[in-house]
């Protein structure tokens, strides 16, 4: 499964095989437990500590962790800066625009916040913000589905492809913006948008 | 680094206390006074990514200070060095004199009577 999810072309039905592969290692996980068929085994407590915490951390903490982010970088809401581009997001998804101070081109997205530096509303053009900012939007819509994702990921110790969702994010942000404007704005940006 | 504790004597001019593209940016912003950052690349000739983490570490350091300013509904950086020229000379000056008793006492103290310049 593994190797058919890197056959395939289309991100989506990579992600697809690629979490249906999981799946199989995880029931493989637990026949191996089952078939061992021993209780009171160390490994089991220390594999069930570690899915429990990274539950918590991946499902509770990182949900919130845009409120420490505003904290943390001092960022504030851009509407009163500039108001077309929070009407703009909010066409797409409910989400908050925050800016930070910055010089350094910057955009990504956390909990149902979007964050960008001043540095990045320097740079880019109308559109290319626009493009940036419908890629960060589909992060937030999809922000309550990739936690499974890595939640999986974790559980089965196999490395979660990020690379995936940022092509989806671009197929979307192209559909939005036009895909000029996504790549002049790639162009501009040599830190890729998280 | 612009925070001083770091200091090459070998090093030329500025570049002994500052990074080359900070004591770039530091000399454009002295004799041009206030700059917009893409004014700031195309006098430099520094590609903006190089020299848009410089600007941030130079102010977060004290050295140049930031406005933003919004022109037809876009946003800009304008730049200004926080002191003049002499006076971030003199600040260094300092900072360096005053490392130098710390280590050396009187005998700093005393050579700096007797120096007259570079032989």
């Amino acid at each position: 499964m593994l190797a058919a999810s890197l056959m395939l072309r289309n991100p989506k039905q990579r992600i697809m095989t690629f979490v249906s592969a999981q799946v199989c290692v995880l029931l493989a996980i637990a026949a191996t437990f089952y078939v061992m068929n021993c209780s009171e085994m160390l490994s089991i407590y220390l594999y069930f500590g570690y899915v429990a915490v990274s539950t918590i951390i991946i499902f509770g903490v990182l949900r919130h962790y845009d409120r420490v982010m505003i904290r943390r970088l001092g960022a504030r809401p851009i509407a009163p800066l500039m108001k077309w581009t929070q009407d703009f997001v909010d066409r797409l998804t409910s989400a908050t625009i925050y800016y930070y101070d910055s010089a350094v081109p910057r955009a990504f997205a956390s909990g149902r916040s979007i964050f960008v530096s001043l540095g990045l509303l320097e740079v880019l053009n109308e559109d290319e913000l626009k493009a940036v900012l419908a890629h960060e939007a589909w992060h937030i819509r999809n922000n309550s589905r990739t936690p499974y994702l890595k939640q999986l990921a974790l559980m089965t110790f196999s490395p979660h492809k990020e690379s995936e969702l940022e092509k989806l994010a671009d197929v979307f942000a192209a559909e939005i913006a036009g895909s000029e404007a996504l790549y002049s704005a790639r162009d501009k940006l040599d830190k890729v948008f998280i | 680094m612009v925070k001083l504790d770091q200091i090459n004597i070998s090093n030329e001019g500025l570049t002994k206390f500052f990074s080359p593209i900070e004591s770039m940016i530091m000399k454009t912003l002295w004799s041009e006074g206030e700059m917009m950052t893409s004014e700031l690349t195309e006098k430099t000739k520094i590609p903006l990514t190089s020299v848009a983490g410089t600007l941030d570490r130079l102010v977060k350091a004290g050295y140049a200070m930031r406005r933003v300013e919004t022109v037809n509904g876009r946003v800009r950086y304008v730049y200004a060095s926080v002191s003049s020229e002499e006076e971030a000379a003199t600040e260094i000056t300092t900072r360096v004199l005053d490392s130098l008793v710390d280590a050396f006492g009187p005998l700093a103290l005393e050579n700096f009577s007797k120096y007259s310049g570079k032989k």
